[in-house]
């Protein structure tokens, strides 16, 4: 009896999960956070990101974990975590599927990221001694090449 | 019925002169990914053999999969994939010929499923195994354990000695047989950082005795290194176990301590110390602090 029955479904094709794990595989194990929240969050960086499309499958519960090597329960409670919150679907004996979030779930998670990561630039930048103005002239910068 | 796959009361045994092991006790629930860890010479592999039936303990009771041992060693292990420290497979058979003779001691062997191992792994069948690389012969290994298809998967140090790559392919067969058949997964290794993702559980042995043994989220939940000031010295006896302290209060102190609750930061606030970080400490360095408070106990 498997850990993965009824939500294992089809193995996704090995291009789709190489294409994912560029998103998962800075997951860390020494973090505070634990694992299964540091997945659901990147899973949901994947979708806002354009690489899952609602309605794609996630990879298998086996898949996942053979992939990252950790624990399948890991997976299992990532993918209970992003049903919980709405962002993917359980179907039983088919798999788990990206689901659109609500609309103001959406807007709350990218908010959410965005802080995430300036917090992280703050903190880096305050390690290597930059002052927040350094910050800001480089970003404004940066702005205007992307923006022609 | 019982609802643990492999249960130790109180075993005790003498293997030579010195080394011994009293008194252990340890249950290992069904269904857990149980990371055995230990210096070399704590006593992991003794234990192996112990819950294999390969030796005969001198006190105590041990059970596996519901089987006593080593009466009922045979029972148990028809349900047992092992993959030893050092290989113990024939040097003059073939791959094939290897996997052959252990699938006839087995009858859930599973012929296809060793055949789709023997592709990813990469293993050649007519190459004789006195031919074979560290890596291969660990790879053989593990095909022919999980090909039986058992309830309970025993690694003594299954990646000790292989490359990096070799290793990634090895565990990820491990996790696709617990994903696919929820079985019981005992293993043993002095490599602490593999373990980490993989094991829900961890136990700790040292000099013949099981330190600890907790799921992993307490394992490493419990053990928090703390960063304070102030009168650090005429703090009363804490709520909690400390395993090491270094520097002074004034300039700042800092203590590992085991058994970390949300609440114990009252305690600092009214000692007048100021608490300025918890932080968390990863299994290796979990593992250590307690195996040194340990032996610091032991000899003082």
């Amino acid at each position: 009896m498997g850990l993965t029955d009824g939500t294992s479904g089809g193995d996704r094709g090995p291009e789709a999960v190489r294409l994912l794990l560029r998103w998962l595989d800075d997951i860390d194990s020494r973090s505070a956070v634990p694992l299964y929240d540091q997945i659901a969050t990147r899973l949901k960086a994947a979708v806002g990101g354009g690489v899952l499309a609602t309605g794609d499958p996630l990879p298998s519960v086996r898949q996942l974990a053979a992939a990252l090597r950790i624990n399948p329960a890991t997976v299992v409670q990532a993918y209970r975590l992003l049903e919980s919150e709405g962002f993917a679907e359980m179907r039983q004996g088919a798999g788990t599927f990206v689901k659109r979030a609500p609309a103001e779930d959406r807007e709350r998670d990218r908010q959410a990221r965005a802080r995430r990561l300036v917090r992280q630039l703050l903190a880096d930048a305050a390690r290597e001694g930059l002052a927040t103005r350094d910050l800001e002239r480089v970003w404004k910068d940066l702005l205007k090449e992307r923006t022609p | 019925m019982t609802d643990a796959a492999i249960r130790f009361d109180q075993v005790g045994f003498r293997p030579g002169a010195g080394f011994a092991i009293e008194e252990l006790s340890l249950t290992v629930p069904r269904g857990a990914i149980y990371g055995f860890l230990g210096p070399n010479g704590a006593g992991k592999t003794t234990t192996i053999r112990l819950l294999l039936g390969l030796e005969r303990p001198a006190a105590g009771r041990i059970e596996v999969l519901g089987h006593r041992i080593p009466r009922e060693a045979p029972q148990a292990l028809a349900r047992i994939g092992y993959v030893p420290e050092r290989p113990h497979l024939h040097p003059f058979l073939t791959v094939s010929q290897s996997i052959e003779f252990h699938a006839s001691w087995h009858a859930r062997f599973d012929r296809p499923w060793a055949a789709k191992l023997l592709d990813e792994f990469g293993l050649v069948p007519d190459r004789r195994l006195s031919t074979l690389s560290k890596g291969e012969m660990g790879k053989l290994l593990m095909l022919q354990a999980l090909s039986q298809r058992p309830d309970l998967l025993v690694l003594d140090e299954p990646t000790d000695g292989l490359d990096p790559v070799v290793r990634r392919d090895v565990l990820a067969a491990v996790v696709v047989y617990v994903a696919d058949y929820g079985a019981t997964v005992f293993i043993s290794s002095h490599l602490v950082h593999e373990l980490e993702r993989l094991c829900d559980w961890v136990g700790v042995m040292d000099a013949g005795r099981l330190v600890s043994t907790l799921p992993m989220t307490e394992f490493k939940d419990g053990v928090k290194r703390l960063s304070m000031r102030g009168p650090v010295e005429r703090l009363g006896p804490p709520p909690f176990t400390v395993l090491s302290t270094a520097g002074q209060g004034a300039t700042g102190a800092v203590w590992v301590i085991d058994g970390w609750r949300g609440d114990h930061a009252a305690w600092f606030h009214a000692g007048g110390v100021t608490l300025d970080a918890v932080d968390d400490l990863d299994l290796e360095e979990g593992f250590v602090e307690r195996l040194r408070a340990l032996r610091g106990g032991r000899s003082s």
